[in-house]
């Protein structure tokens, strides 16, 4: 019987080896050669690092990944604990406006994507419809200033709820205990806010900054349906790089070296996680 | 004064809300309106409030068997990829719960860490070897590649639950003799089924909207719904009623999920990561 546990966890290994561990061994194997597609394959040691690492597309393409997690996690963040805050007070109708905040969330994000082409679009969009009252002509996607704000900005609509979800249920199981002895000291909503209640919920407020960095940093969907990476380089980001590199470059060494590299951010990420958080 | 600022607070907390609700919806009313315009009037300027509503979008949707095809493709990827992470995951989450396991940590954060890792890293080491052994562009192949993400988020979804079971319970089963197995299925599951309700939406939602693997694992026997969509979005000519109709279509299991299942949505997002 000292067997049992084991036995019941098998299955479960197994498929997470074969789903997680071969993928990474099998990439980072492959990487030290210069596999394209159907051609044979050469050893050659680290030379795809190299090549990559002192690529300047690569670091731009770095860059624009980077930027676009930083900006998207502080906006999500910011609106996603203030709208927590704020209905959080709510006790008529909180439900209701929760379901409808949720909405977004449960959406793909190629939908999210079409949404935003057909709304943003140059010619028929209603936006752009709107704005051309006001003498602007504007050029979401297509122009390279503005494409990448226009894709955090879907971003944020995809994923705010995601925050405020989380932290109004974490608002929400706050003792009262303390809240109303502050409220006998005098102690206005917002400085309860600011010294009792997020400091309570300071656990999840990390948890929120970690999914949300790990999982805008992966940025692929709204990315690949809107612009492709373009114009230019500007919104190209490194899982948009890497299934160009493979199925268009037909390079898929030099893709899975990518992959490798930005696989280690994310372990790098995930292993800070689980430092801090006890819980696991 | 203060009962003042009482109402103050309350009624910007109305007016904030009001305002979020009114930029998560209004981009998707005014997708389904144009799903529901005719060709002739999708794009009049001004825009037209008052037309004719038509349903010829989604008749074509329907008549296009490669759309339709993607549908029930994602239907049958999602029951599969579920069936069998819940399956799997309640032994698992059933081991971590009644026994001391070695490397329990690391395990929790290898499942932690399988649920991170980025999507194209499984493509082409998974396009390699579904090739050889003839799983690619199937739903078993599809279906096991997302135990990658699903897997980790049932163990820890149903770890929590069971968690909330006390171990007496578990103790009494066992002098009544039943093994494992009965102990799991005669006392465990009924009492988990709301977990298990939870687990099955949140990773169904997921399944159903992924995208990158897809991509890169099937060609065109499982071809997903995201991919579906996405073949409606032409560079040079828009296809603007199939792209409207499409996204909606999509949409529209997803969005029954949230209004009829909301709390155990909720509940799942919240216990999920809180654990995780």
């Amino acid at each position: 019987m000292k067997q049992t546990p084991y036995f019941f966890l098998l299955p479960s290994i197994l498929i997470l080896a074969f789903t997680s561990l071969y993928p990474i061994c099998y990439s980072i194997y492959y990487s030290l050669f210069n596999w394209r597609w159907g051609n044979e394959k050469d050893f050659v040691a680290l030379s795809n690092y190299i090549i990559l690492l002192t690529d300047n597309d690569f670091w731009i393409i770095v860059k624009n990944t980077f930027v676009f997690s930083f900006f998207a996690c502080l906006i999500e963040i910011t609106i996603g604990v203030y709208l927590a805050i704020y209905i959080d007070r709510i006790k008529y109708g909180s439900a209701i406006i929760r379901t409808l905040l949720l909405i977004p969330l449960m959406i793909s994000g190629i939908s999210v994507t079409m949404l935003f082409k057909v709304i943003l679009d140059n010619m028929f969009g209603i936006i752009p419809y709107f704005l051309s009252f006001l003498g602007i002509k504007s050029n979401f996607f297509g122009s390279y200033d503005a494409a990448m704000p226009t894709i955090i900005g879907l971003d944020i609509w995809w994923q705010t709820s995601f925050v405020f979800i989380i932290i109004l249920a974490g608002l929400k199981s706050i003792p009262n205990e303390p809240i109303e002895a502050a409220k006998m000291d005098g102690a206005s909503e917002w400085e309860i806010t600011r010294y009792i209640r997020l400091p309570m919920i300071r656990s999840l407020l990390f948890l929120v900054l970690i999914f949300r960095s790990i999982d805008t940093l992966k940025v692929f969907d709204i990315v690949w349906g809107t612009t492709g990476g373009g114009p230019g380089l500007a919104t190209e980001t490194l899982q948009i790089y890497a299934y160009r590199v493979a199925y268009s470059f037909l390079e898929m060494s030099k893709s899975m070296t990518i992959m490798v590299l930005f696989s280690f951010v994310v372990i790098f990420l995930t292993a800070i996680y689980s430092k801090f958080n006890k819980n696991i | 004064m203060n009962i003042l600022s009482k109402y103050k607070h309350l009624i910007t907390a109305y007016i904030v809300s009001f305002i979020a609700i009114a930029i998560t919806i209004l981009p998707i009313t005014w997708l389904f309106l144009i799903s529901i315009k005719s060709k002739g009037e999708t794009f009049t300027k001004p825009p037209k409030w008052i037309f004719d509503p038509t349903m010829q979008n989604y008749i074509d949707l329907w008549d296009n068997d490669l759309f339709k095809d993607t549908f029930f493709n994602s239907f049958f990827i999602t029951i599969i990829s579920i069936t069998l992470s819940i399956v799997i995951a309640i032994f698992a989450a059933y081991a971590l719960k009644r026994y001391q396991i070695r490397f329990k940590t690391a395990f929790m954060q290898w499942l932690l860490l399988a649920y991170m890792l980025p999507e194209f890293l499984f493509v082409l080491p998974m396009f390699a070897i579904y090739q050889s052994i003839g799983i690619y562009d199937t739903y078993i192949g599809m279906a096991l590649i997302y135990q990658v993400h699903v897997l980790p988020f049932s163990i820890w979804m149903l770890r929590s639950f069971l968690e909330e079971i006390p171990k007496e319970i578990d103790d009494a089963a066992y002098l009544d003799g039943c093994n494992p197995f009965q102990a799991i299925y005669k006392i465990y599951l009924p009492l988990i089924i709301p977990g298990i309700v939870a687990t099955a939406i949140l990773n169904g939602i997921w399944v159903w909207n992924e995208l990158a693997i897809a991509l890169g694992l099937t060609f065109f026997d499982a071809q997903p719904i995201t991919v579906g969509v996405a073949s409606f979005r032409g560079y040079a000519s828009i296809n603007w009623g199939g792209m409207t109709g499409s996204a909606i279509v999509s949409m529209i299991p997803m969005i029954l999920f949230v209004v009829f299942a909301q709390k155990h949505i909720v509940k799942g997002l919240t216990l999920g990561s809180v654990k995780g």
